[in-house]
């Protein structure tokens, strides 16, 4: 038997899910299975046939998922208040803040006073958005 | 490539063990390096001077492929002139490397039936990144190094979805799918397709942004980026931000940059999170939540449709990334192939310019979407700081295998933590006695722009007279000391070369 062959036996029913995904690290995008149960991961496997990886998988890709469950994962939106802090609140709230500032700005100072920074981390779809929220403001993707 | 892009460097390995030949540029002695069969040590940002005494060569020795040169490119005749003055003596008196090791290089890469070239940042972030670019380009088109199997300039890119955001229009020149922001008919299609109007300019670079802040730019939304720890000359980054009115942060965790916003919105993280990425080979494949978001977390596309809604900025209807996806599809020849139905299997490298295409793995084949392949005539310069008396050491950055990026995500995963606890500066072990350094002990690091505490490790990968550090840990902020000089095309950060005086503690 292989190692292939052992990878693609059914897994015995014990509630794990796999979740055929990509890795989320560099750029080369090795496809991976996620593998999870009861809502966490607990595992990453790299998938045989990724067509970038063929089955490879680094020491991130592999090993590096558990931040998805750690405990200083950011839970709700957070407004800094007049005591200087942040604070949590609602999303409702949180994104009147926001909205309401950028229009301060843009009362005050004009449309081009206000910038955005987009990420090469997000999915394309954040990307997308981002630029047409600024059609010209923004726009820097980190060219790494 | 072993550290920072780990698999696409198995797949050189399985090349090299079927017999291909492998020519390592680096002035650290990487890992790849001892697998290269020629190895040359250049110093750090001297890599104009390299391949201009290579093109030397190979147009001495008649290595030039004239039949490609003749159908597919421009501008030979004078640059042919203009290498003639660059001989390997002069590279080598520039860039350290023995001149008898440039024209074997040159004659390996020049007489090879098909030879690829690969660079990451190494090349990119120095002042004259797009002269770096430019030069490997004039050698892959002296040559007919391009469009076919095996051939081309590859550059791999660092981040999972730094070639998505440039395909979906996040640099401040195009609009989605690289349409010029520039011309007239471009900016008609995005008003019509937006329902507003747009501005006709293009928009400025984030290094110019920063610049400005306080002065012309008074609010930012910074979205999945450690601005503060991964730019350049932190101390100017955290003054810049701290000049804005508002500051608006998406991320998964409150990284140093969100602890500086008025607004922090939790996004999903990897795991949690549908979509899209694209790879280093314009591979659009599809990221898929397998577990549901902690707490309040939204995905960023909602989040960023959820704000324009707030701003009253029309056309953010949004249920799902599908319908996201497919509107960029639909405004893109790039795209305009594929949907999000056609990619569960990543099967389509872009252009994909229409349904059924089968998508492009290798680009320039059949001819270059610009027409002719253009030779730039390029000279070399030295870096923005070059060594003296009161900064006598070179400093270059970059990454390690098992950190990423600022650690806000491989920080906080336990195997990792384990492997890879602390930053450390690499010092020829020549350098460490000379320096009165110890090996493990503490170092101070101080370039022009401030100071880090560092511990030292004694490694021959260093060459003498150049020390290597990664910027990934906070408790070692090592872009305290880069930003000596910014290319001034694509204002790249030259986070590869800056000089530094380094002391015992």
């Amino acid at each position: 038997m292989t190692m292939q062959d052992i990878r693609e036996l059914p897994l015995i029913d014990l509630g794990v899910k796999k979740t055929r995904s990509i890795c989320g690290y560099c750029g080369v995008g090795c496809a991976v299975d996620i593998l999870s149960k009861d809502n966490r991961i607990i595992g990453i496997q790299p998938a045989m046939d990724g067509p970038a990886n063929l089955g490879a998988l680094c020491v991130k890709g592999q090993f590096a998922y558990d931040y998805v469950h750690h405990p200083d994962r950011l839970k709700k939106p957070l407004v800094r208040r007049e005591d200087g802090k942040l604070h949590e609140t609602t999303w409702e709230e949180a994104i009147q803040v926001a909205a309401d500032g950028f229009h301060k700005v843009m009362k005050t100072y004009g449309r081009e006073a206000i910038y955005g920074v987009a990420s090469g981390r997000t999915p394309t779809e954040a990307d997308y958005l981002m630029q047409k929220i600024y059609p010209r403001g923004l726009r820097h993707s980190q060219h790494r | 490539m072993t550290e920072a892009h780990p698999v696409a460097a198995t797949r050189m390995k399985k090349a090299l063990a079927r017999g291909s030949k492998l020519i390592v540029a680096d002035p650290r002695y990487i890992k790849l390096a001892e697998l290269a069969d020629l190895y040359l040590p250049l110093r750090v940002g001297t890599d104009v001077a390299l391949l201009l005494g290579m093109a030397h060569v190979i147009v001495r020795e008649n290595l030039i492929d004239h039949k490609f040169v003749a159908e597919r490119t421009t501008g030979i005749e004078e640059y042919i002139e203009h290498v003639k003055q660059f001989t390997p003596e002069w590279a080598s008196s520039i860039t350290g490397v023995p001149a008898k090791d440039i024209e074997s290089a040159a004659i390996m890469y020049g007489s090879a039936d098909k030879a690829s070239i690969y660079y990451t940042l190494g090349i990119t972030e120095h002042i004259c990144g797009v002269d770096n670019v430019q030069s490997l380009s004039n050698l892959a088109l002296m040559t007919g190094h391009l469009g076919r199997e095996g051939c081309g300039i590859n550059p791999l890119r660092g981040q999972n979805n730094i070639q998505g955001a440039g395909d979906a229009g996040a640099a401040p020149s195009d609009y989605p799918g690289y349409q010029n922001v520039g011309k007239p008919e471009n900016k008609e299609k995005f008003e019509k397709l937006y329902g507003r109007k747009l501005d006709a300019e293009r928009g400025i670079t984030k290094v110019t942004a920063l610049d400005r802040c306080g002065d012309g730019i008074h609010a930012m939304l910074i979205d999945g980026e450690n601005t503060l720890v991964s730019d350049p000359d932190r101390e100017h980054t955290e003054h810049a931000l701290k000049q804005l009115d508002h500051l608006v942060v998406i991320d998964i965790f409150l990284t140093e940059t969100a602890e500086m916003a008025d607004v922090v919105l939790p996004a999903t993280a990897w795991g949690e999170t549908d979509g899209t990425l694209v790879n280093t080979e314009r591979r659009v494949q599809r990221v898929r939540a397998a577990v549901t978001p902690v707490g309040e977390a939204k995905p960023d596309w909602e989040i960023l449709s959820m704000l324009a809604n707030a701003m009253s900025i029309p056309g953010f209807e949004y249920d799902s990334p599908k319908e996201i996806f497919n509107e960029l599809c639909s405004v893109t020849t790039i795209y305009a192939g594929i949907d999000w139905d056609m990619i569960d299997d990543g099967q389509y490298q872009w252009p994909v310019p229409y349904k059924g295409h089968p998508g492009t793995p290798r680009l320039h084949e059949d001819g270059f979407i610009s027409g002719k392949g253009i030779f730039k005539v390029i000279g070399y310069r030295d870096p923005a700081e070059v060594v003296d008396d009161e900064y006598p050491v070179w400093l270059t950055t970059g990454r390690r295998l098992q950190t990423y990026h600022t650690r806000t995500q491989t920080g906080r995963s336990a195997g990792i933590e384990y492997l890879a606890p602390e930053e450390y500066l690499e010092v020829h072990p020549e350098n460490v006695q000379k320096w009165g350094l110890t090996d493990g002990g503490w170092a101070k690091v101080t370039s022009r722009r401030g100071e880090v505490k560092i511990k030292v490790k004694a490694t021959p990968r260093s060459p003498k007279g150049t020390v290597f550090a990664s910027f990934s840990f906070a408790e070692t902020p090592v872009n305290m000391l880069t930003g000596s000089g910014y290319d001034p095309n694509t204002h790249t950060a030259e986070l590869k070369v800056c000089t530094v005086r380094v002391e015992p503690m």
